[in-house]
Protein backbone atom coordinates (compact mmCIF):
# COMPACT_ATOMS: atom_id res chain seq x y z
CA UNK A 1 0.00 0.00 0.00
CA UNK A 2 2.90 2.45 0.97
CA UNK A 3 4.66 1.79 -2.00
CA UNK A 4 1.44 2.61 -4.16
CA UNK A 5 1.22 5.84 -2.43
CA UNK A 6 4.76 6.83 -3.31
CA UNK A 7 4.50 5.58 -7.25
CA UNK A 8 1.53 7.28 -7.45
CA UNK A 9 3.06 10.54 -6.01
CA UNK A 10 6.57 10.05 -8.24
CA UNK A 11 3.77 9.93 -11.31
CA UNK A 12 1.73 12.96 -9.88
CA UNK A 13 5.16 14.95 -9.69
CA UNK A 14 6.22 13.42 -13.52
CA UNK A 15 3.33 14.75 -15.26
CA UNK A 16 3.71 18.16 -13.88
CA UNK A 17 7.15 18.68 -14.31
CA UNK A 18 7.48 17.46 -18.35
CA UNK A 19 6.29 20.07 -21.27
CA UNK A 20 6.81 19.82 -24.87
CA UNK A 21 10.48 20.58 -26.39
CA UNK A 22 9.98 24.88 -26.94
CA UNK A 23 9.88 25.84 -30.56
CA UNK A 24 11.30 29.30 -31.92
CA UNK A 25 8.36 31.26 -32.72
CA UNK A 26 10.55 32.02 -36.10
CA UNK A 27 9.16 28.40 -37.34
CA UNK A 28 5.73 29.68 -36.83
CA UNK A 29 5.35 33.12 -38.21
CA UNK A 30 4.42 33.00 -42.25
CA UNK A 31 1.93 31.44 -44.38
CA UNK A 32 3.23 27.59 -42.88
CA UNK A 33 3.65 27.87 -39.54
CA UNK A 34 5.14 24.85 -37.69
CA UNK A 35 2.57 22.80 -35.29
CA UNK A 36 3.31 21.03 -32.76
CA UNK A 37 1.59 18.13 -31.35
CA UNK A 38 -1.49 18.93 -28.37
CA UNK A 39 0.10 18.95 -24.85
CA UNK A 40 -2.93 19.67 -21.95
CA UNK A 41 -0.84 20.69 -18.51
CA UNK A 42 -1.98 19.19 -15.23
CA UNK A 43 -0.30 22.83 -14.50
CA UNK A 44 -0.80 25.03 -17.83
CA UNK A 45 2.37 27.59 -17.41
CA UNK A 46 1.63 31.25 -16.07
CA UNK A 47 3.78 33.59 -16.81
CA UNK A 48 3.32 36.85 -16.07
CA UNK A 49 5.44 40.52 -15.86
CA UNK A 50 5.38 42.57 -13.14
CA UNK A 51 3.83 45.94 -13.79
CA UNK A 52 6.52 48.86 -14.40
CA UNK A 53 6.12 52.32 -14.84
CA UNK A 54 7.77 53.53 -18.32
CA UNK A 55 9.51 56.87 -15.72
CA UNK A 56 11.68 58.50 -18.21
CA UNK A 57 12.31 55.57 -20.51
CA UNK A 58 10.43 54.89 -23.79
CA UNK A 59 9.97 51.89 -26.10
CA UNK A 60 12.84 50.86 -28.23
CA UNK A 61 12.88 51.26 -31.92
CA UNK A 62 15.23 50.79 -35.03
CA UNK A 63 17.99 52.81 -35.84
CA UNK A 64 16.35 55.38 -38.81
CA UNK A 65 13.30 55.74 -36.56
CA UNK A 66 11.99 57.95 -33.86
CA UNK A 67 9.63 57.40 -30.61
CA UNK A 68 7.67 60.36 -28.53
CA UNK A 69 5.14 60.04 -26.24
CA UNK A 70 2.60 61.62 -27.64
CA UNK A 71 -0.03 61.38 -24.19
CA UNK A 72 0.21 60.17 -20.91
CA UNK A 73 -1.47 59.59 -17.83
CA UNK A 74 -4.44 58.19 -19.63
CA UNK A 75 -6.79 55.61 -18.34
CA UNK A 76 -6.56 51.88 -19.66
CA UNK A 77 -6.04 53.61 -23.74
CA UNK A 78 -6.94 50.92 -26.20
CA UNK A 79 -7.44 52.22 -29.28
CA UNK A 80 -6.54 54.99 -31.62
CA UNK A 81 -8.14 56.94 -34.40
CA UNK A 82 -7.43 59.62 -36.77
CA UNK A 83 -10.44 61.90 -37.80
CA UNK A 84 -9.88 63.76 -41.16
CA UNK A 85 -8.71 66.92 -39.74
CA UNK A 86 -6.28 65.17 -37.84
CA UNK A 87 -7.70 64.72 -34.46
CA UNK A 88 -6.82 61.79 -32.53
CA UNK A 89 -8.90 59.99 -30.91
CA UNK A 90 -8.46 57.48 -27.79
CA UNK A 91 -10.55 55.23 -26.50
CA UNK A 92 -10.36 54.11 -22.48
CA UNK A 93 -13.08 51.43 -21.83
CA UNK A 94 -13.57 49.86 -18.64
CA UNK A 95 -13.82 45.89 -19.20
CA UNK A 96 -16.77 45.13 -18.31
CA UNK A 97 -17.40 43.26 -14.39
CA UNK A 98 -15.84 40.06 -14.80
CA UNK A 99 -19.59 37.46 -13.84
CA UNK A 100 -19.79 35.33 -10.77
CA UNK A 101 -17.19 32.50 -11.11
CA UNK A 102 -18.77 29.70 -13.02
CA UNK A 103 -15.69 27.36 -11.62
CA UNK A 104 -12.86 27.69 -9.17
CA UNK A 105 -10.69 28.21 -11.53
CA UNK A 106 -11.85 31.51 -12.52
CA UNK A 107 -10.70 33.22 -9.16
CA UNK A 108 -7.32 31.93 -10.73
CA UNK A 109 -8.45 33.50 -14.31
CA UNK A 110 -9.32 37.02 -12.70
CA UNK A 111 -6.82 37.66 -10.33
CA UNK A 112 -4.61 36.74 -13.52
CA UNK A 113 -6.19 39.34 -15.57
CA UNK A 114 -5.69 42.19 -12.59
CA UNK A 115 -1.95 41.54 -12.51
CA UNK A 116 -1.34 41.91 -16.43
CA UNK A 117 -4.31 44.78 -17.09
CA UNK A 118 -4.41 48.61 -16.60
CA UNK A 119 -4.94 48.68 -12.99
CA UNK A 120 -6.04 52.21 -13.69
CA UNK A 121 -10.19 52.63 -13.71
CA UNK A 122 -11.24 53.40 -16.63
CA UNK A 123 -13.85 55.75 -17.47
CA UNK A 124 -15.80 54.73 -20.97
CA UNK A 125 -15.06 57.57 -22.47
CA UNK A 126 -12.85 59.34 -25.61
CA UNK A 127 -10.52 61.95 -25.75
CA UNK A 128 -9.69 64.24 -28.73
CA UNK A 129 -5.96 65.41 -29.04
CA UNK A 130 -5.18 67.91 -31.21
CA UNK A 131 -1.62 68.05 -32.80
CA UNK A 132 -1.81 70.73 -35.41
CA UNK A 133 2.12 71.10 -36.73
CA UNK A 134 2.43 67.53 -36.25
CA UNK A 135 5.43 67.93 -33.67
CA UNK A 136 3.66 65.01 -32.00
CA UNK A 137 3.04 67.51 -28.85
CA UNK A 138 -0.78 68.13 -28.56
CA UNK A 139 -0.94 71.57 -28.42
CA UNK A 140 -4.75 70.52 -26.51
CA UNK A 141 -6.70 67.64 -25.47
CA UNK A 142 -10.10 67.39 -24.21
CA UNK A 143 -13.07 64.97 -23.03
CA UNK A 144 -14.78 64.39 -26.59
CA UNK A 145 -17.46 61.45 -26.34
CA UNK A 146 -18.45 59.79 -22.85
CA UNK A 147 -21.47 57.87 -21.14
CA UNK A 148 -19.86 54.49 -23.24
CA UNK A 149 -20.05 51.09 -22.48
CA UNK A 150 -16.52 49.39 -22.34
CA UNK A 151 -16.11 51.32 -26.21
CA UNK A 152 -13.40 49.58 -28.65
CA UNK A 153 -13.92 50.44 -31.87
CA UNK A 154 -14.60 53.83 -33.79
CA UNK A 155 -15.10 54.76 -37.23
CA UNK A 156 -16.29 57.77 -39.18
CA UNK A 157 -17.79 57.94 -42.51
CA UNK A 158 -19.17 61.11 -44.08
CA UNK A 159 -20.46 62.75 -41.15
CA UNK A 160 -21.35 59.75 -39.02
CA UNK A 161 -19.29 58.68 -36.09
CA UNK A 162 -19.59 54.89 -35.00
CA UNK A 163 -18.50 53.53 -31.92
CA UNK A 164 -18.58 50.24 -31.04
CA UNK A 165 -19.68 49.68 -27.46
CA UNK A 166 -19.00 45.80 -26.25
CA UNK A 167 -22.94 45.52 -26.71
CA UNK A 168 -23.85 47.76 -29.35
CA UNK A 169 -23.05 50.19 -32.18
CA UNK A 170 -24.06 53.36 -31.70
CA UNK A 171 -23.56 56.25 -34.34
CA UNK A 172 -23.20 60.25 -33.30
CA UNK A 173 -23.38 63.51 -35.20
CA UNK A 174 -19.83 64.50 -36.33
CA UNK A 175 -18.59 67.52 -37.91
CA UNK A 176 -14.62 68.34 -38.90
CA UNK A 177 -13.18 70.25 -36.43
CA UNK A 178 -15.59 69.16 -33.13
CA UNK A 179 -14.51 68.98 -30.15
CA UNK A 180 -17.30 67.37 -27.98
CA UNK A 181 -19.98 65.31 -28.99
CA UNK A 182 -22.91 65.52 -25.95
CA UNK A 183 -26.10 64.30 -27.71
CA UNK A 184 -27.19 61.17 -27.44
CA UNK A 185 -26.31 58.39 -30.11
CA UNK A 186 -28.47 56.15 -32.55
CA UNK A 187 -28.13 52.57 -31.69
CA UNK A 188 -27.29 51.04 -35.66
CA UNK A 189 -27.05 47.25 -34.15
CA UNK A 190 -26.74 45.32 -31.06
CA UNK A 191 -23.87 43.32 -30.65
CA UNK A 192 -23.60 39.87 -28.57
CA UNK A 193 -22.53 40.84 -25.03
CA UNK A 194 -23.87 40.33 -21.76
CA UNK A 195 -23.74 37.46 -19.62
CA UNK A 196 -20.04 37.02 -19.12
CA UNK A 197 -18.70 38.47 -22.89
CA UNK A 198 -15.48 36.92 -22.18
CA UNK A 199 -13.65 38.82 -25.40
CA UNK A 200 -15.71 41.88 -25.21
CA UNK A 201 -13.81 44.23 -27.33
CA UNK A 202 -15.39 45.10 -30.82
CA UNK A 203 -13.31 46.74 -33.40
CA UNK A 204 -15.26 48.49 -36.26
CA UNK A 205 -13.97 49.28 -39.81
CA UNK A 206 -16.17 50.96 -42.44
CA UNK A 207 -15.97 49.46 -46.21
CA UNK A 208 -14.71 52.06 -48.46
CA UNK A 209 -17.63 52.80 -50.70
CA UNK A 210 -19.19 53.55 -46.76
CA UNK A 211 -22.07 50.79 -47.10
CA UNK A 212 -21.44 48.75 -44.74
CA UNK A 213 -20.01 48.69 -41.26
CA UNK A 214 -17.71 45.21 -40.17
CA UNK A 215 -17.47 44.51 -36.33
CA UNK A 216 -15.08 41.72 -34.85
CA UNK A 217 -17.24 39.75 -32.38
CA UNK A 218 -15.50 37.80 -30.06
CA UNK A 219 -15.95 34.40 -28.70
CA UNK A 220 -17.26 33.74 -24.89
CA UNK A 221 -14.94 31.56 -23.82
CA UNK A 222 -11.38 29.42 -24.72
CA UNK A 223 -13.09 26.87 -26.14
CA UNK A 224 -16.30 26.64 -25.60
CA UNK A 225 -16.07 26.07 -21.51
CA UNK A 226 -19.09 28.22 -21.20
CA UNK A 227 -21.68 26.30 -23.27
CA UNK A 228 -22.12 26.29 -27.13
CA UNK A 229 -25.01 28.22 -26.52
CA UNK A 230 -23.06 30.80 -25.15
CA UNK A 231 -21.47 31.69 -28.61
CA UNK A 232 -24.39 32.58 -30.70
CA UNK A 233 -23.37 35.17 -33.08
CA UNK A 234 -19.71 35.23 -31.89
CA UNK A 235 -16.36 34.27 -33.17
CA UNK A 236 -16.99 35.98 -36.22
CA UNK A 237 -17.01 39.08 -38.21
CA UNK A 238 -20.13 40.96 -38.60
CA UNK A 239 -21.29 42.58 -41.73
CA UNK A 240 -23.55 45.78 -40.65
CA UNK A 241 -25.80 47.29 -43.36
CA UNK A 242 -24.84 51.26 -42.51
CA UNK A 243 -28.72 52.61 -43.52
CA UNK A 244 -31.00 50.24 -42.00
CA UNK A 245 -28.29 47.90 -39.52
CA UNK A 246 -29.48 44.73 -40.65
CA UNK A 247 -26.64 42.69 -40.09
CA UNK A 248 -25.13 39.25 -40.64
CA UNK A 249 -21.93 37.14 -39.78
CA UNK A 250 -19.43 37.74 -42.84
CA UNK A 251 -16.97 35.04 -41.49
CA UNK A 252 -17.05 32.88 -39.09
CA UNK A 253 -14.74 30.66 -36.69
CA UNK A 254 -12.32 33.55 -36.04
CA UNK A 255 -12.01 33.05 -32.34
CA UNK A 256 -11.11 36.63 -31.27
CA UNK A 257 -10.46 39.09 -34.40
CA UNK A 258 -9.80 42.81 -33.98
CA UNK A 259 -8.00 44.94 -35.66
CA UNK A 260 -10.34 45.34 -38.75
CA UNK A 261 -8.96 46.60 -41.95
CA UNK A 262 -9.33 46.83 -45.32
CA UNK A 263 -5.80 46.85 -47.68
CA UNK A 264 -5.56 50.17 -49.17
CA UNK A 265 -4.62 49.26 -52.72
CA UNK A 266 -6.98 45.72 -53.02
CA UNK A 267 -9.98 47.07 -50.45
CA UNK A 268 -9.74 43.65 -49.06
CA UNK A 269 -10.52 43.08 -45.16
CA UNK A 270 -8.03 42.15 -43.22
CA UNK A 271 -8.16 40.86 -39.64
CA UNK A 272 -5.86 39.87 -36.62
CA UNK A 273 -7.02 36.93 -34.40
CA UNK A 274 -6.22 35.93 -30.80
CA UNK A 275 -6.56 31.92 -30.86
CA UNK A 276 -7.34 29.72 -27.82
CA UNK A 277 -5.33 28.76 -25.10
CA UNK A 278 -4.24 25.95 -23.00
CA UNK A 279 -3.00 23.20 -25.37
CA UNK A 280 0.57 24.35 -25.52
CA UNK A 281 3.20 27.04 -25.32
CA UNK A 282 3.21 26.99 -29.20
CA UNK A 283 0.03 26.35 -29.91
CA UNK A 284 -2.29 28.00 -31.50
CA UNK A 285 -0.40 30.22 -33.46
CA UNK A 286 -2.53 33.63 -33.50
CA UNK A 287 -2.48 35.16 -37.04
CA UNK A 288 -2.92 37.93 -39.63
CA UNK A 289 -5.52 36.87 -42.68
CA UNK A 290 -7.78 38.56 -44.86
CA UNK A 291 -11.45 37.89 -44.46
CA UNK A 292 -13.41 35.94 -47.25
CA UNK A 293 -17.00 36.17 -46.97
CA UNK A 294 -18.74 33.60 -45.52
CA UNK A 295 -15.69 31.61 -45.24
CA UNK A 296 -15.15 29.89 -41.99
CA UNK A 297 -11.93 29.99 -40.04
CA UNK A 298 -12.38 26.50 -37.81
CA UNK A 299 -12.53 27.73 -33.89
CA UNK A 300 -13.78 25.77 -31.82
CA UNK A 301 -13.91 23.02 -33.85
CA UNK A 302 -10.62 23.02 -35.36
CA UNK A 303 -7.42 25.58 -35.98
CA UNK A 304 -5.54 26.41 -38.71
CA UNK A 305 -7.35 24.70 -41.37
CA UNK A 306 -8.44 20.97 -40.49
CA UNK A 307 -6.83 20.18 -37.21
CA UNK A 308 -9.57 18.95 -34.82
CA UNK A 309 -9.34 20.06 -31.28
CA UNK A 310 -10.22 17.38 -29.30
CA UNK A 311 -12.30 19.75 -26.51
CA UNK A 312 -14.86 20.69 -28.42
CA UNK A 313 -18.04 18.09 -27.98
CA UNK A 314 -20.01 17.47 -30.00
CA UNK A 315 -17.79 16.99 -33.12
CA UNK A 316 -18.76 18.69 -36.16
CA UNK A 317 -16.69 17.17 -39.11
CA UNK A 318 -19.01 18.89 -41.65
CA UNK A 319 -17.50 22.21 -40.46
CA UNK A 320 -14.05 20.71 -39.90
CA UNK A 321 -14.05 20.23 -43.33
CA UNK A 322 -15.29 23.75 -44.51
CA UNK A 323 -12.12 25.25 -42.79
CA UNK A 324 -9.88 27.12 -44.25
CA UNK A 325 -6.18 28.12 -43.08
CA UNK A 326 -5.25 32.04 -42.70
CA UNK A 327 -3.12 33.94 -44.38
CA UNK A 328 -0.25 34.72 -41.99
CA UNK A 329 1.02 33.21 -38.66
CA UNK A 330 1.98 35.55 -36.02
CA UNK A 331 3.73 32.86 -33.66
CA UNK A 332 1.75 31.54 -30.41
CA UNK A 333 -0.09 33.40 -27.93
CA UNK A 334 1.37 37.20 -28.95
CA UNK A 335 -2.42 38.37 -28.18
CA UNK A 336 -2.61 40.52 -31.56
CA UNK A 337 -5.03 42.97 -31.10
CA UNK A 338 -4.30 46.78 -33.38
CA UNK A 339 -3.55 46.68 -37.26
CA UNK A 340 -3.00 49.23 -39.70
CA UNK A 341 -1.66 49.05 -43.57
CA UNK A 342 0.98 52.16 -43.85
CA UNK A 343 -0.09 54.05 -46.64
CA UNK A 344 1.55 57.32 -45.82
CA UNK A 345 5.22 58.37 -46.31
CA UNK A 346 6.85 59.84 -43.32
CA UNK A 347 8.68 56.40 -42.35
CA UNK A 348 11.26 55.06 -44.54
CA UNK A 349 10.09 53.32 -47.67
CA UNK A 350 11.46 49.93 -45.88
CA UNK A 351 7.30 50.07 -44.23
CA UNK A 352 5.63 51.19 -47.12
CA UNK A 353 2.53 49.36 -48.08
CA UNK A 354 3.18 46.76 -45.37
CA UNK A 355 0.82 46.29 -41.97
CA UNK A 356 1.89 46.97 -38.60
CA UNK A 357 0.55 44.90 -35.80
CA UNK A 358 0.26 45.43 -31.73
CA UNK A 359 0.97 42.36 -30.04
CA UNK A 360 -0.41 42.45 -26.31
CA UNK A 361 1.80 39.54 -24.77
CA UNK A 362 1.12 35.98 -23.75
CA UNK A 363 0.61 34.94 -20.16
CA UNK A 364 0.80 31.43 -20.57
CA UNK A 365 4.05 30.93 -22.21
CA UNK A 366 7.16 30.21 -19.90
CA UNK A 367 9.04 32.01 -22.21
CA UNK A 368 6.73 35.46 -23.46
CA UNK A 369 6.03 36.64 -26.62
CA UNK A 370 4.70 39.41 -28.32
CA UNK A 371 5.13 42.68 -26.20
CA UNK A 372 5.90 44.51 -29.09
CA UNK A 373 4.82 46.21 -32.64
CA UNK A 374 6.03 44.27 -35.70
CA UNK A 375 5.75 44.50 -39.45
CA UNK A 376 4.64 42.96 -42.16
CA UNK A 377 5.54 43.46 -45.83
CA UNK A 378 2.81 43.40 -48.56
CA UNK A 379 3.23 42.75 -52.56
CA UNK A 380 0.45 42.73 -54.50
CA UNK A 381 -2.04 43.51 -51.63
CA UNK A 382 -0.63 39.85 -49.94
CA UNK A 383 2.41 39.21 -46.90
CA UNK A 384 5.59 39.09 -48.43
CA UNK A 385 8.00 38.09 -46.05
CA UNK A 386 8.74 37.94 -42.35
CA UNK A 387 7.36 39.95 -39.53
CA UNK A 388 10.22 42.35 -37.88
CA UNK A 389 10.14 43.87 -35.02
CA UNK A 390 9.68 47.50 -34.64
CA UNK A 391 8.88 48.99 -31.50
CA UNK A 392 10.12 47.02 -28.64
CA UNK A 393 11.03 47.52 -25.08
CA UNK A 394 7.75 47.02 -23.72
CA UNK A 395 9.42 44.18 -21.32
CA UNK A 396 11.89 45.33 -19.25
CA UNK A 397 13.61 41.81 -18.65
CA UNK A 398 10.91 40.20 -16.10
CA UNK A 399 9.24 43.31 -15.86
CA UNK A 400 6.46 44.93 -18.24
CA UNK A 401 6.14 48.81 -18.95
CA UNK A 402 3.76 48.33 -20.95
CA UNK A 403 1.54 46.64 -23.87
CA UNK A 404 1.19 47.88 -27.32
CA UNK A 405 -2.83 47.63 -28.35
CA UNK A 406 -4.48 49.47 -30.93
CA UNK A 407 -2.49 51.43 -33.92
CA UNK A 408 -3.56 54.17 -36.22
CA UNK A 409 -1.26 56.49 -38.49
CA UNK A 410 -1.70 60.35 -38.13
CA UNK A 411 -2.37 62.46 -40.77
CA UNK A 412 1.31 63.49 -40.54
CA UNK A 413 2.35 59.71 -41.01
CA UNK A 414 3.47 58.66 -37.67
CA UNK A 415 2.16 55.34 -36.17
CA UNK A 416 0.31 55.85 -33.15
CA UNK A 417 0.39 53.44 -30.64
CA UNK A 418 -1.89 52.97 -27.82
CA UNK A 419 -0.35 51.03 -24.78
CA UNK A 420 -2.97 50.51 -22.00
CA UNK A 421 -0.69 49.14 -19.13
CA UNK A 422 2.08 51.89 -19.66
CA UNK A 423 -1.42 54.73 -19.84
CA UNK A 424 0.50 56.26 -22.93
CA UNK A 425 0.30 56.79 -26.23
CA UNK A 426 2.98 56.58 -28.47
CA UNK A 427 4.01 57.76 -31.74
CA UNK A 428 6.93 56.33 -34.10
CA UNK A 429 8.12 59.10 -37.20
CA UNK A 430 11.26 58.78 -38.88
CA UNK B 1 -0.70 1.18 28.25
CA UNK B 2 -4.56 2.88 29.24
CA UNK B 3 -7.18 0.50 29.14
CA UNK B 4 -10.46 0.75 27.32
CA UNK B 5 -10.54 1.23 23.34
CA UNK B 6 -8.41 3.19 21.21
CA UNK B 7 -8.75 6.71 21.64
CA UNK B 8 -8.76 9.37 19.21
CA UNK B 9 -7.24 12.37 19.63
CA UNK B 10 -8.86 15.06 17.75
CA UNK B 11 -12.06 15.27 19.31
CA UNK B 12 -14.36 17.55 20.68
CA UNK B 13 -16.14 16.20 23.90
CA UNK B 14 -15.94 12.56 22.64
CA UNK B 15 -16.73 12.82 19.04
CA UNK B 16 -14.12 12.35 17.20
CA UNK B 17 -13.69 15.21 14.36
CA UNK B 18 -12.40 12.94 11.71
CA UNK B 19 -15.64 11.27 11.97
CA UNK B 20 -17.96 13.89 11.70
CA UNK B 21 -16.05 15.02 8.74
CA UNK B 22 -15.35 12.10 6.32
CA UNK B 23 -19.34 11.94 5.16
CA UNK B 24 -18.67 15.25 3.44
CA UNK B 25 -15.66 14.34 1.14
CA UNK B 26 -17.28 10.94 0.65
CA UNK B 27 -20.44 12.62 -1.26
CA UNK B 28 -18.50 15.00 -2.68
CA UNK B 29 -16.11 12.43 -4.75
CA UNK B 30 -18.83 10.06 -5.24
CA UNK B 31 -21.17 13.28 -6.77
CA UNK B 32 -17.94 14.00 -8.65
CA UNK B 33 -17.93 10.49 -10.49
CA UNK B 34 -21.66 10.97 -11.19
CA UNK B 35 -21.78 14.30 -12.91
CA UNK B 36 -18.97 13.26 -14.97
CA UNK B 37 -20.81 10.49 -16.18
CA UNK B 38 -23.63 12.99 -16.92
CA UNK B 39 -21.21 14.89 -18.53
CA UNK B 40 -19.74 12.05 -20.58
CA UNK B 41 -23.05 10.79 -21.77
CA UNK B 42 -24.59 14.82 -22.41
CA UNK B 43 -20.96 17.20 -23.13
CA UNK B 44 -23.49 19.50 -21.45
CA UNK B 45 -20.93 21.91 -19.44
CA UNK B 46 -23.25 21.96 -16.48
CA UNK B 47 -22.30 18.80 -15.35
CA UNK B 48 -18.50 19.36 -15.59
CA UNK B 49 -18.93 22.57 -13.48
CA UNK B 50 -20.71 20.97 -10.84
CA UNK B 51 -17.57 18.09 -11.11
CA UNK B 52 -15.08 20.84 -10.37
CA UNK B 53 -17.22 22.38 -7.78
CA UNK B 54 -17.95 19.16 -5.97
CA UNK B 55 -13.91 18.27 -6.48
CA UNK B 56 -12.93 21.18 -4.60
CA UNK B 57 -15.37 21.86 -1.36
CA UNK B 58 -14.31 17.59 -1.35
CA UNK B 59 -11.02 18.62 -1.54
CA UNK B 60 -10.79 21.25 1.24
CA UNK B 61 -12.73 19.09 4.03
CA UNK B 62 -10.74 15.94 2.94
CA UNK B 63 -7.42 17.78 3.92
CA UNK B 64 -9.04 18.45 7.52
CA UNK B 65 -10.59 15.20 7.68
CA UNK B 66 -6.76 13.88 6.38
CA UNK B 67 -5.74 15.98 9.57
CA UNK B 68 -7.54 14.78 11.92
CA UNK B 69 -7.10 11.13 11.27
CA UNK B 70 -3.77 11.47 11.04
CA UNK B 71 -3.82 12.94 14.55
CA UNK B 72 -5.46 10.10 16.14
CA UNK B 73 -3.48 7.47 14.01
CA UNK B 74 0.05 8.73 15.05
CA UNK B 75 -0.88 9.52 18.62
CA UNK B 76 -2.54 6.46 19.34
CA UNK B 77 -0.58 3.18 19.13
CA UNK B 78 -3.58 0.53 19.58
CA UNK B 79 -4.62 2.12 16.08
CA UNK B 80 -1.52 2.01 14.84
CA UNK B 81 -1.53 -1.78 15.53
CA UNK B 82 -4.60 -2.43 13.46
CA UNK B 83 -3.90 -3.61 9.78
CA UNK B 84 -7.08 -2.00 8.86
CA UNK B 85 -6.00 1.67 9.53
CA UNK B 86 -3.17 1.64 7.65
CA UNK B 87 -5.04 0.80 4.54
CA UNK B 88 -7.55 3.24 5.42
CA UNK B 89 -4.74 5.98 6.21
CA UNK B 90 -2.98 5.39 3.25
CA UNK B 91 -5.60 4.77 1.15
CA UNK B 92 -7.41 7.85 2.27
CA UNK B 93 -4.24 9.74 1.53
CA UNK B 94 -4.14 8.27 -2.09
CA UNK B 95 -7.92 9.71 -2.95
CA UNK B 96 -6.78 13.01 -1.65
CA UNK B 97 -3.79 13.02 -3.81
CA UNK B 98 -5.99 11.85 -6.50
CA UNK B 99 -8.20 14.37 -6.14
CA UNK B 100 -6.18 17.33 -6.44
CA UNK B 101 -4.66 16.13 -9.63
CA UNK B 102 -8.73 15.10 -10.70
CA UNK B 103 -9.03 18.84 -10.03
CA UNK B 104 -6.57 20.26 -12.06
CA UNK B 105 -7.46 18.12 -14.54
CA UNK B 106 -11.34 19.23 -14.45
CA UNK B 107 -9.76 22.76 -14.64
CA UNK B 108 -8.98 22.16 -18.38
CA UNK B 109 -11.56 24.01 -20.85
CA UNK B 110 -14.43 21.65 -22.40
CA UNK B 111 -14.47 17.92 -23.09
CA UNK B 112 -10.70 16.90 -22.15
CA UNK B 113 -11.51 18.35 -18.67
CA UNK B 114 -13.79 14.90 -18.12
CA UNK B 115 -13.16 12.90 -20.75
CA UNK B 116 -11.06 10.62 -20.19
CA UNK B 117 -8.56 11.46 -17.50
CA UNK B 118 -11.26 13.17 -15.20
CA UNK B 119 -13.87 10.04 -15.33
CA UNK B 120 -10.94 7.74 -15.01
CA UNK B 121 -9.50 9.38 -11.60
CA UNK B 122 -13.01 9.87 -10.30
CA UNK B 123 -13.92 6.27 -10.99
CA UNK B 124 -10.33 5.36 -9.21
CA UNK B 125 -11.07 7.39 -6.01
CA UNK B 126 -14.82 6.01 -5.67
CA UNK B 127 -13.64 2.56 -6.06
CA UNK B 128 -10.31 3.59 -3.57
CA UNK B 129 -13.21 5.18 -1.22
CA UNK B 130 -14.79 1.54 -0.98
CA UNK B 131 -11.64 0.01 0.22
CA UNK B 132 -10.86 3.00 2.64
CA UNK B 133 -14.63 2.77 4.15
CA UNK B 134 -14.87 -1.10 4.79
CA UNK B 135 -11.85 -0.72 6.48
CA UNK B 136 -13.04 2.24 8.21
CA UNK B 137 -16.05 0.33 9.40
CA UNK B 138 -13.68 -2.49 10.63
CA UNK B 139 -11.40 -0.04 12.93
CA UNK B 140 -14.82 1.01 14.45
CA UNK B 141 -17.56 -1.66 14.79
CA UNK B 142 -14.77 -4.40 15.32
CA UNK B 143 -12.16 -2.81 16.63
CA UNK B 144 -14.08 -0.03 18.68
CA UNK B 145 -11.63 2.74 17.69
CA UNK B 146 -12.83 6.26 19.34
CA UNK B 147 -15.43 3.92 20.96
CA UNK B 148 -15.85 5.84 24.15
CA UNK B 149 -16.34 3.27 26.72
CA UNK B 150 -17.03 3.20 30.60
CA UNK B 151 -13.11 3.59 31.07
CA UNK B 152 -13.10 6.65 29.55
CA UNK B 153 -15.45 8.48 31.62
Amino acid sequence: MRSVFVVALAAAVAITGCGPEPVNPKRQIGPHPYLPKIHQYLLPPMHLAEKEPWGNTKPTVPKGLKVQLFAKDLKNPRSVYVLPNGDVLVVEPEGPTAPPPARPKEFVMNWMEQKTHSSTKAPDQILLFRDANGDGVPEFHTLFLDHLRAPFGVVLVGNDLYVANTDAIYRFPYRTGQTRITVPGVKLCDLPAFPIDHHWTKSLTASPDGTKLYAGVGSNSNITENGLSAETGRASVWEIDRATGAHHEYATGLRNPNGLQFEPHTNVLWVVVNERDEIGPDLVPDYLTSVKKGAFYGWPYSYWGQHVDPRVKPERPDLVAKAIPPDYALSSHVAPLGLVFYNATNLPAHYHGGAFIGEHGSWDRDVFNGYKVVYVPFAHGRPSGMAEDVVTGFLDGDKMRGRPVGLAIDSHGGLLIADDVGNAVWRVTR
Amino acid sequence: MPGGNPRSTARIGYHPIHVMLVPIPIVCFVGTLLSDIAYAETANMQWANMSVWLLTFGILIAILAVIAGLIDFLNEPRIRDLSAAWIHAVGNVLVLVLSIINAFIHSRDAYTSVVPTGLILSAIVVAILLVTGWNGWTMVYKHHVAVSSEIDQ
